[in-house]
């Protein structure tokens, strides 16, 4: 009893200062919540309310070089509903990276049917951007040089390729650090082609990209034909990217290609940068496997370079495919209709790979 | 006396209140959370989108596609006609076939579905041309004495825009023909009977409730995913809800599709195909002029002819025989024998 009695009130006292504890916590997390909340309201505001054109760098004054305005709000669609505004080349993007795409319609001061849309994709990085850039680009694509765009591997090896562009007929397509930009022009029109021209250059001064734009891995193709003058290499411009599944193979990522000229014949060659070498042999072997696997036949590999280099060859289904590793490239030719021109692009591309190696 | 660990009488009250504050808030949390669930089970709706919407005040209740097909005849299933007049090139195939007396009769009702997916000009051929629409809609009334032709498409992005951009909404209404634009209450959802993807998913109906011929009319793409996009995958444009989903597998929604509808004639125009960055495309860059019409009763042996125009093999096109064996048509449509002609 007297043990309770003594007890009883400290009791009472702690159990009051746990429970002022519980409403000071239960206080603390409302505040919290509220705060979280708070927070959450004013993100989604100034995500709704940047639906100008302004943030990237197109201003009133500036949009499409004044001679077209602005129709209609812009739109932006994410991950989950790009499939409303572009449908069946959706996944292309979404598998590249796409984060956002921003829309916006220009119609002539003079002519409301004469028009363009502009697309700003954000796909994250630059490589990503570059990917879907060289995947669409068009065969009769003219450069837009004045946008910065390279001219050879070898230029962009020294400056870094962070920005490329094209007009093709009535489309202009940009691929400027991380995000990839196409205007369509609603007809072909050189008043057209000269307004989205103007939008390109407002975008490319808003856009400037940083050296971690650089796509240095363009730089490993062989020197460019007609470089200084040279009757072969690679053909500029026709470099891709394929961030993953290159040539149907799920085991080839980021697998860079390009197109070889040598004398009348063309192929195609392509590396990929592996973690190390033991993973570079062992894609290398997985795409042989695949290529044999899906009816491939194995052929005599000829060049005694490749031989060395243990380069594989195989005839599928009238094309030869060749795939080698060096260092931590794996790297080959894709679908050339002559043997020897295979080999001899695939010799230059090693030589070449086998630099960047050392 | 009371026991060291025994608690005394005003402690015991405090603990039963306290009891009793839980009992009470459990029971309260308890009937928030019932209430809850019981609000759900009575909101939530096995149909679907749209499923209770369904009749609409306009076009009735559907509880399916009707099979919009006319009696085959040997001889007459596909032709195929050259020529850059699309008007006229539309014609001459579908005269090839009987003329358009032959699917088409007085008082009939015709839905014409073209591909109206994109909010852009009919030059980027992503889209089905208006002049082929114009051609259809006036033989239907001129020479079939349609009593109405509906024309329409489930374009998921801002469909006015899509039909006055892409000129379909201009080349129907000055032909005479009727534009109707989806809503929510249109879609209804259906189950092909033995398959495995189209279960109770919202399907766009509601405008062939009263119709009793359909018409598809498409135009020929590249596609990035089922590599064309032609006569078939023309009725995917039919699919509501989050059709993306089935792009995961859009060889056999196409297959299902052309299964579950079974239109009256189908057009694949390839006056100008798309050869590259298909669906949408973009540049006039990636059209060719191939100068082609296609008429057919039979949508497997029109795609199956489409895929030549894109440099394919009808084996590019896994959807092609996955129909053909469920006997939607047929892959060979050298042995339909197919009708050609050239129009100047």
């Amino acid at each position: 009893m007297y043990l309770l009695s003594r007890r009883a009130p400290h009791c009472f006292a702690l159990r009051s200062k746990a429970w002022g504890r519980a409403r000071t916590l239960e206080s603390a997390v409302g505040v919290l919540i509220l705060l979280i909340l708070v927070a959450t309201a004013v993100g989604i505001y100034f995500v709704q309310r940047d639906y100008n054109m302004s943030r990237f760098g197109i201003t009133s004054e500036q949009e499409s070089g004044g001679d077209f305005l602005p129709v209609g709000k812009a739109e932006t669609y994410n991950t989950d509903n790009l499939y409303e505004k572009i449908d069946g080349k959706a996944p292309m993007y979404q598998e590249a990276g796409f984060v956002k795409l921003t829309t916006q319609r220009f119609a002539a001061k003079s002519d409301s049917e004469l028009g363009f849309e502009l697309y700003i994709y954000d796909m994250n990085n630059a490589k990503n951007a570059f990917s879907v850039y060289s995947r669409q680009k068009r065969a009769d694509a003219t450069d837009l040089s004045d946008l910065g765009a390279p001219a050879s591997p070898d230029s962009l090896a020294s400056r870094g390729g962070s920005v490329f562009g094209y007009v093709a007929g009535n489309a202009i397509c940009i691929s400027l650090g991380k995000n990839y930009i196409e205007m369509i022009g609603s007809a072909e029109s050189n008043e057209l082609v000269d307004g989205m021209k103007g939008i390109a250059k407002d975008l490319s001064a808003k856009f400037k990209p940083t050296d971690k734009d650089k796509i240095a891995e363009l730089g490993y193709f062989p020197t460019a034909c007609g470089e200084q003058g040279r009757t072969e290499g690679t053909v500029a411009g026709s470099w891709k990217l394929q961030i993953d599944n290159a040539f149907g193979f799920d085991g080839l990522t980021n697998a860079y290609s390009a197109l070889y000229k040598s004398g009348d014949k063309t192929v195609s060659i392509f590396f990929s940068r592996r973690k190390n070498a033991d993973e570079a042999k062992t894609v290398a072997k997985n795409y042989y496997d695949f290529l044999i696997t899906n009816g491939a036949k194995a052929v005599t590999v000829d060049s005694e370079i490749l031989k060395s280099a243990g380069a594989s060859v195989v005839d599928f289904y009238g094309a030869f495919e060749m795939v080698f590793s060096t260092g931590v490239f794996v790297g080959g030719v894709h679908e050339a209709d002559n043997k020897q021109a295979a080999e001899k692009a695939a010799e230059v591309l090693i030589g070449r790979l086998k630099e960047i190696n050392d | 006396m009371t026991e060291p660990n025994q608690i005394n009488p005003p402690d015991v009250g405090r603990i039963n209140s306290a009891r009793r504050q839980l009992l009470i808030r459990g029971a309260k949390a308890a009937a928030s959370i019932a209430a809850a669930v019981g609000v759900a089970r009575w909101l939530y709706d096995p149909k679907g989108l749209g499923a209770k919407k369904v009749p609409d005040t306009f076009f009735g209740e559907v509880k399916g596609l009707p099979d919009f097909s006319v009696p085959r005849k040997d001889g007459q299933v596909i032709s195929i006609v050259q020529g850059q007049d699309r008007a006229k090139t539309a014609s001459k195939a579908i005269e090839l076939l009987g003329g358009i007396e032959r699917f088409i009769s007085p008082g009939d009702i015709v839905v014409i579905k073209p591909n109206v997916g994109f909010a852009t000009p009919s030059i980027l051929g992503a889209t089905t041309h208006p002049d082929v629409i114009t051609a259809v809609v006036k033989l239907c009334y001129e020479k079939g004495k349609a009593k109405k032709v509906i024309v329409t498409d489930n374009s998921i992005n801002d469909p006015a825009s899509c039909f006055t951009i892409s000129g379909i909404s201009k080349a129907a209404s000055a032909a005479g023909a009727e534009v109707v634009m989806p809503k929510d209450s249109y879609f209804s959802p259906l189950t092909l009977e033995g398959g495995s993807l189209i279960k109770d998913w919202p399907v766009y109906c509601a405008p062939f409730a009263k119709a009793n011929k359909l018409i598809g009319i498409a135009p020929l793409k590249n596609h990035h995913r089922s590599a064309a996009s032609m006569t078939m995958k023309n009725w995917y444009g039919l699919l509501g809800g989050r059709r993306n989903v089935f792009h995961q597998d859009i060889n056999n929604i196409i297959a299902e599709l052309a299964m579950l509808i079974k239109p009256t004639l189908v057009i694949l125009d390839g006056t100008v195909t798309m050869m590259t960055n298909g669906p949408t495309g973009g540049s006039v860059s990636d059209l060719k002029k191939t100068n082609t019409m296609i008429a057919s009763c039979d949508m497997v042996a029109a795609d199956a002819f489409g895929s030549s125009l894109l440099n394919l093999k009808p084996a590019d096109l896994p959807y092609l025989s996955i129909a053909e064996k469920a006997g939607v048509g047929a892959v060979d449509y050298e042995s339909l024998k197919p009708l050609r002609a050239e129009v100047i």
